[in-house]
């Protein structure tokens, strides 16, 4: 196992150069889509402080650019985290922090949907294949997504956000203007490369983009388990006497 | 106890039980408005009514056959909603009016032929204590998953998926989720693994979807009354489709901790054939203030009793 790992490791070191490995072509689906199914965790979960992860890669700097009264309100936020950050009363993670936690999720692929279930909380998004436009007037905590192909790689649009969720532990936030720009690219058998293009014209200056790389669970038979959150903390509080 | 539920009813947000009560939640077959999707004129706000996909059934033809994947296996993909089962969601065994909030029903099963659960001492003082005791902690009411059968007779409909190798179940209600491989694999994860939703396996045997489930916790109830089951809980479903808009359901339940005997549930899913539907978000713990309705007498929070 050990060794496994190790060498997962460097297959995920030599891939960070966003190349896909070496003469990698996904396998198909029914339909002739590549094939992104399988039960996926980012390999490294920049969820503590998405700028200190260095996972943001445009701008050169890893800093989100943030208009000033948006920098402040984010170091308002950041004073008091474990009272603030929405995950800590079990809210929805909202896009992109969802894929970026340390859980699994599984990807399922039809011609119509494709359906990302994951384990934190069994939050479950259906990407909309045959919808090419959000939905109007209404705000969700996931955003609304409507995907497409571009090549091998599926490109997902994220709207209709309320401003409710943070983008990190650390206070980084939007309000209910962001908008994301997803792309899921399988660059080799176990190795899946996303991206995130965030952008928010109330807080930030100019769009700014996350990649980062999700490895595959290889186990046979392997299955999403459950963190219900809220059940853990309820659990938590009779054991303290609450 | 009486008094309590009637509070419930005037503050009308409960998440459980109380939710059904709702008048557009009653009526099931009143016509659907349209849900605006592909960016329609009308906002999502024009739903209206929750009682959606039975509505219009009047002008639909008759039933085609059963749809089919490109391997022949029946495909079941799209929304459905549970059909008739006896006020199941509110207690699943046959029932009288036991107060003003649960109505009286038959349930939903069909074995043993007196519809009721064939409880053992324990389970069924457990079962009795829940709803004298502790309605507030009906497990819905924390945002929990339902677990089985109950997961199934839940409100607001569900959405199957079939990709490659799974039959993929998703609530609106609670965000739920099943997954169930039906690549014939066998259960695989430790018996200490306890899950709200157990872990379900599936094979086809001819068009009817058999399934597995075992690895419950006890944390679920079978019901909004307080039917029980202990994580010695074993279930079989069989998911039978009838026609394009009927699935034929169901399901065994053995549990020799709670139950003397194995029981059986059984009723059907209707497809939701409202054009462009689709689910909405579920928010549940996000705006959950349940436990502030419930009197303490109840088990819940709330700061005056029923007066």
């Amino acid at each position: 196992m050990r060794i496994q790992l190790t060498a997962l490791m460097m297959v995920a070191g030599f891939a960070s150069a966003a190349v896909a490995q070496k003469g990698y072509t996904a396998p198909r689906t029914p339909d002739g889509h590549a094939d992104l199914q399988g039960i996926w965790e980012v390999a490294k979960s920049p969820d503590r402080d998405l700028e200190a992860s260095k996972l943001i890669v445009d701008p050169a700097n890893h800093k989100i650019p943030y208009k000033s009264e948006a920098l402040a309100q984010k170091k308002e936020n950041a004073k008091n985290t474990v009272a603030n950050d929405p995950l800590n009363k079990c809210f929805m993670p909202g896009v992109p922090r969802i894929n970026l936690l340390s859980y699994p999720f599984q990807i399922f692929q039809t011609p119509d949907y494709v359906a990302l279930a994951y384990e934190y909380i069994h939050n479950f998004r259906t990407i909309y294949m045959k919808r090419d436009r959000h939905l109007p007037d209404i705000d969700f905590w996931q955003g609304d997504s409507v995907g497409h192909w571009d090549g091998d790689t599926l490109v997902v649009d994220v709207g209709d956000f309320n401003d409710q969720t943070w983008l990190d532990k650390a206070g980084n936030y939007h309000s209910d203007q962001l908008h994301v720009q997803e792309r899921y690219t399988r660059i080799g058998p176990d190795l899946l490369q996303y991206e995130a293009t965030v952008e928010d014209p109330k807080v930030f200056t100019a769009p700014w983009k996350i990649r980062a790389e999700l490895k595959r669970d290889t186990r046979p038979n392997a299955r999403i388990m459950e963190y219900e959150c809220q059940y853990l903390a309820e659990e938590a509080a009779k054991k303290q006497g609450k | 106890m009486r008094k309590t539920l009637l509070r419930l009813v005037a503050n009308g947000a409960a998440i459980g039980t109380m939710w059904l009560l709702a008048p557009p939640l009653l009526g099931q077959d009143e016509p659907p408005s349209q849900p605006g999707g592909r960016g329609g004129p009308e906002g999502r706000g024009a739903r209206g009514g929750r009682g959606g996909g039975r509505g219009g059934r009047a002008a639909l033809p008759p039933a085609g056959p059963v749809k089919r994947m490109a391997d022949g296996k029946p495909d079941m993909q799209g929304y459905w909603n549970a059909g008739n089962n006896g006020g199941a969601v509110f207690e699943v065994q046959k029932h009288p009016r036991r107060m003003q909030s649960l109505p009286a029903g038959d349930g939903a099963i069909v074995d043993p032929p007196d519809g009721l659960i064939p409880y053992t001492a324990e389970y069924a003082a457990k079962a009795k204590d829940n709803f004298d005791n502790h309605l507030a902690d009906e497990p819905e009411l924390h945002c929990y998953e339902s677990g089985l059968p109950n997961q199934m007779y839940r409100q607001f409909g569900f959405q199957i998926f079939q990709p490659a190798g799974y039959v993929v179940m998703n609530w609106e209600f609670m965000h739920a989720v099943r997954i169930i491989p039906t690549d014939n694999r066998p259960h695989s994860v430790p018996a200490s693994a306890k899950l709200f939703q157990g872990d379900s396996v599936g094979h086809w045997e001819g068009d009817t979807l058999v399934v597995d489930t075992t690895n419950f916790n006890d944390r679920t109830w079978l019901d909004s009354a307080g039917n029980a089951h202990s994580d010695q809980m074993h279930v079989v479903e069989r998911f039978t489709p009838a026609d394009e808009r009927t699935i034929r359901y169901e399901a065994t339940i053995e549990d020799p901790r709670a139950y003397t005997k194995p029981w059986k549930v059984a009723f059907a899913f209707n497809r939701n054939m409202q054009p462009n539907y689709e689910q909405m978000e579920f928010a549940c713990i996000e705006g959950n203030t349940d436990v502030l309705h419930y009197t303490p007498d109840a088990g819940g929070k709330a700061k005056s009793g029923a007066k």
